[in-house]
């Protein structure tokens, strides 16, 4: 049907192609004979030749509304994509490379914490994956935290224990504005799912930092041009410069390998259950392959009869006529 | 009991997924167990101490070539490789427009305030050098 219809419809476009000549064919062939049986035809193509044209109009009309996106903002508003770089910890089977987030963690303290808090780690999820207990501990007694109210009703400072959270190096957001000339910088603990672009964005954004603006940009006073930010105009300046930091396993601290480093730590941060769920992954992979070989045998055992069952015609012979 | 814990110890000793652990085992649950577990152990230990042997000999070579990169002062591979890409041919179109802009943006700011800046061909031009310089820079990186 749709085919015939389709058919039809061409024939009538090609009769609007050359109309008039058609239609005044039509109309002195039909003057002729009976009008009722000749009109319905040319009425027919009149309509099949308007409803094309309403519904390419309509088309066209729709393409020139909603057709063209409007690209609102400019290519440095949108900001410079990141490059894809091969992260291992990204592969399926691939864990953490827990030394790297040794190292990550080393250049968040040395280096980010300064100004960036990681509020939603504990000193115990340090432990067994990038700390020893007792360094984690040594690390927690270092900073103080409210205690209980004692018999007084008084809060005093206690240090630090494994299950107190790493601290933040302002109190509030307001302190933090205040001391970074209004801007205010956000906590890491989920930065790698809270930006576009992830691992990519966040190694680009500390490594992208031109030694100058590129001619003609506009860098607002107090910003630095960076871009990967959107905008262009970040208010964060460089931090990482090589040998900023002095790693205890001697890798050498160039700036693109702390940022290497200190990003792999803050996607551990933000997704800590990783190297778990990669091998809760595997253990349903490796069982649910097993259970689908274990189905197929199973199939093919209890299908052997029937498939090895051979259903012969025996037809019946003729019988014997008397003679 | 002992028997059963040294085949454990010594299925954990074969099997590559060992746990580890965070603390070192403490000296005293040694002291404990008989002198046949013990012996037992000796022979699991010796087989895992191999392993790491070759590990340790594999870390000597790291540290010979990490030293070598110490002697010179320490060179960004990310800014080398950039560099490198963006004067290869590949980039070679991009890093011309690039350079065409500059000029004119910079010939047009002395003469009378620069109408355009040159941000669009330097993403483009940075797009391409990273892109090229990623998977040179990850072989390079630890």
């Amino acid at each position: 049907m749709l085919a015939r219809t389709c058919l039809r419809s061409t024939r009538a476009f090609a009769s609007a192609r050359n109309g008039a000549v058609h239609f005044s064919k039509r109309a002195a062939s039909s003057s002729s004979s009976g009008a009722a049986a000749d009109a319905a035809p040319v009425g027919l193509n009149v309509a099949a030749a308007a409803a094309t044209a309403v519904a390419a109009g309509s088309i066209a009309w729709y393409y020139h509304l909603y057709g063209p996106t409007a690209h609102a903002m400019t290519p440095a508003e949108e900001g410079l994509h990141p490059a894809k770089y091969p992260w291992v910890h990204e592969q399926m089977f691939k864990t953490f490379d827990h030394q790297a987030l040794r190292r990550g963690f080393q250049v968040y303290r040395e280096v980010c914490a300064s100004c960036h808090s990681l509020s939603r780690v504990p000193y115990r999820a340090l432990v067994g994956t990038i700390l020893t207990v007792d360094e984690a501990k040594a690390l927690a007694e270092e900073n103080e935290y409210d205690n209980e109210p004692n018999d007084e009703g008084i809060i005093e400072k206690r240090p630090g224990k494994l299950a107190d959270y790493l601290p933040a190096p302002y109190p509030n957001d307001e302190a933090a504005r205040f001391a970074n000339n209004g801007a205010l910088p956000p906590d890491l603990s989920l930065i790698t799912k809270a930006r576009h672009g992830g691992c990519n964005y966040i190694f680009s954004l500390l490594t992208g930092y031109p030694d100058e603006p590129p001619a003609g940009a506009q860098v607002g006073s107090g910003l630095n041009f960076n871009p990967y930010f959107p905008g262009t105009g970040i208010a964060m300046a460089r931090v990482l410069y090589d040998g900023l930091v002095d790693y205890e396993d001697e890798t050498p601290a160039s700036t693109s390998q702390m940022a290497k480093d200190v990003v792999e730590f803050l996607n551990w941060a933000a997704e800590p259950e990783m190297d778990d769920r990669k091998r809760m992954g595997m253990k349903v992979l490796v069982c649910t392959t097993v259970l689908f070989a274990l189905s197929v045998w199973v199939k093919r055992y209890k299908w052997a009869n029937v498939k090895s069952r051979k259903i012969a015609y025996d037809p019946p012979k003729p019988a014997k006529t008397r003679e | 009991m002992g028997f059963w814990d040294t085949i454990a110890d010594m299925v954990e000793a074969a099997t590559p997924w060992v746990t580890a652990e965070a603390e070192a085992p403490t000296q005293e649950s040694t002291e404990e167990t008989t002198v046949e577990a013990t012996k037992e152990e000796e022979t699991a230990t010796k087989e895992a101490a191999e392993e790491p042997a070759e590990e340790e000999e594999e870390e000597e070579e790291e540290e010979e070539e990490d030293d070598e990169d110490d002697e010179d002062e320490i060179v960004d591979p990310k800014e080398k490789f950039e560099e490198e890409c963006r004067e290869s041919k590949q980039c070679s179109g991009v890093k011309h427009h690039f350079d065409e802009c500059v000029e004119r943006v910079t010939n047009a700011s002395e003469q009378d305030g620069a109408k355009e800046d040159c941000v669009e061909e330097f993403f483009h031009l940075a797009h391409c050098a990273t892109q090229c310089a990623a998977p040179k820079l990850w072989s390079a990186l630890k």
